[in-house]
């Protein structure tokens, strides 16, 4: 398997052996160590240990753009970069590849298209959902495969191609397009789940999800009320409500 | 309708593999509940009443951001025993059914999470020398460990959520007239943490109007229908 393909495999389970200390860093070390394996076919035993264990130093980013990391340090190695810059490149790439990832896939296109196949799922079923478990992972793989082959061609200088590069623009309007279908999925869901209800029913349900949310919003409320333990403590009234009725 | 053991196979099976794609590997969004939960009321020969418990864990699932060292509930195996809790109930309750059995087993869930990240970091530490020393076997084994662990992690989480769920099969529906208000009540939480989150992610501009946009055509959509 070409070294290339074996990183991008490995850089699926980046995740693995995630841990509050080091994050991706292991996961990012695994993922390297193809590349780093054809890069120091031809130094020393000792130089491409200590690029080994750098590459498994603390690392964070958004897992499907922990390949731009991993191209850029593996290039640096190859120009034989001192080590402690190297060490540098990956600390000033954790905030930018963190936070532009999480706007572009966790905050954008993953509500999006969850947002799109909600509304659809109670038309096209199974196919809307197997729809989606395709695209997502069609879009993820191509954003591995760019982010690992544009660390392997920028290198060092890789902060500012992802500056130029179209994912700032695109994290800003997958985010857009992920409002709107959130948006336009709520009302839709909440039909489709209380279909059945009474009026009286539906209203009561619809006005105590809106003071709900007021109340996951409200500055001296958010920190300890949530969505789920709101939905914690609805439930357990109503078990209550049904246990007293039957 | 108590599943056929091939049916319970294949369940295990499902919640194991979905429980690791939410952070292990291959995070390919199985472990979404619209997914999790519609394959899980496939295997049990009631897709519709998945898709019912996918639609609703997911309404709580939109407010998570599992964004750096943030702390969530684990929606992936939740919403697999929701979908067999949801396909094994009567109609105008199988969203409350999903809710009961999946809500709180998010929650633990996300505990596990916690410990397992806790576990990888022991045993990072037990290797430290030789990760330092930049040996590439102990970097392999702390990803297949802690792929296994949290492979352990789900497997044993399938195992309570499906046992949870199964006596929803044995209730006498009839004896409790009143019981949608159980699905009332995970609807509202759900319409809480949805529109919560969806206000918090947008923001005071443009994305908050994109929302407020969704929401006026999907009102349309559901009056005009």
């Amino acid at each position: 398997m070409k070294a290339r393909t074996e990183a991008l495999l490995r850089l699926m389970a980046v995740q693995a052996s995630y841990t509050y200390e080091r994050m991706l860093g292991i996961g990012v070390g695994h993922a390297s160590a193809p590349l780093l394996r054809d890069v120091f076919a031809t130094r020393t035993v000792r130089e491409r240990r200590d690029a080994v264990a750098r590459s498994a130093d603390f690392f964070n980013s958004h897992p499907y753009l922990a390949g731009v990391a991993v191209g850029a340090e593996v290039r640096a190695e190859q120009q034989g970069v001192p080590g402690a810059m190297i060490s540098r490149l990956r600390m000033a790439l954790s905030g930018p590849l963190g936070s532009l990832g999480d706007q572009l896939i966790w905050a954008g296109w993953v509500p999006a298209l969850i947002g799109a196949t909600l509304v659809l799922a109670p038309w096209a079923g199974i196919w809307a959902i197997v729809t989606l478990v395709l695209v997502h992972n069609l879009l993820r793989f191509w954003v591995m495969s760019w982010g690992l082959d544009l660390g392997l061609r920028e290198g060092l200088q890789v902060g500012a191609a992802l500056q130029r590069s179209w994912l700032p623009r695109v994290a800003d309007d997958a985010q857009r397009v992920a409002a709107f279908a959130v948006g336009l999925a709520l009302p839709i869901v909440a039909w489709r789940l209380l279909v059945g209800a009474n009026h009286v029913g539906a209203a009561i349900t619809i006005a105590t999800g809106v003071i709900g949310a007021v109340l996951t919003l409200l500055p001296a409320t958010r920190r300890r009320i949530t969505g789920l333990r709101i939905g914690l403590v609805l439930l357990g009234l109503a078990v209550l409500y049904v246990g007293g009725t039957s | 309708m108590i599943p056929t053991p091939v049916q319970l196979g294949g369940l295990m099976a499902w919640g194991t593999v979905v429980g690791l794609d939410l952070v292990s590997a291959p995070q390919g969004l199985l472990s979404r509940p619209i997914v999790a939960a519609t394959v899980a009321g496939w295997i049990m020969g009631n897709l519709p009443g998945g898709l019912v418990a996918g639609m609703t864990l997911e309404l709580y699932a939109l407010d998570v951001l599992p964004i750096g060292a943030s702390r969530y509930p684990d929606y992936s195996v939740a919403a697999v025993a929701s979908g067999v809790a949801s396909a094994l109930a009567p109609d105008g309750v199988s969203a409350g059914m999903a809710g009961l059995v999946g809500l709180p087993l998010a929650a633990l869930g996300g505990w596990t999470l916690q410990a397992l990240r806790r576990r990888n970091a022991l045993s990072v530490h037990r290797r430290l020398d030789r990760v330092s020393r930049g040996d590439g076997r102990a970097i392999w084994e702390l990803q297949r460990n802690g792929f296994l662990r949290d492979g352990l992690r789900s497997f044993g989480l399938s195992a309570l959520g499906i046992g949870l769920a199964l006596p929803v099969a044995l209730v006498p529906w009839q004896r409790f007239p009143h019981a949608n208000a159980l699905s009332w009540a995970v609807v509202a939480g759900g319409i809480a943490a949805t529109f919560g989150g969806a206000m918090r992610s947008a923001g005071a501009g443009a994305r908050r109007r994109w929302l407020g946009v969704g929401l006026v055509v999907g009102l349309a959509v559901v009056l005009l229908r």
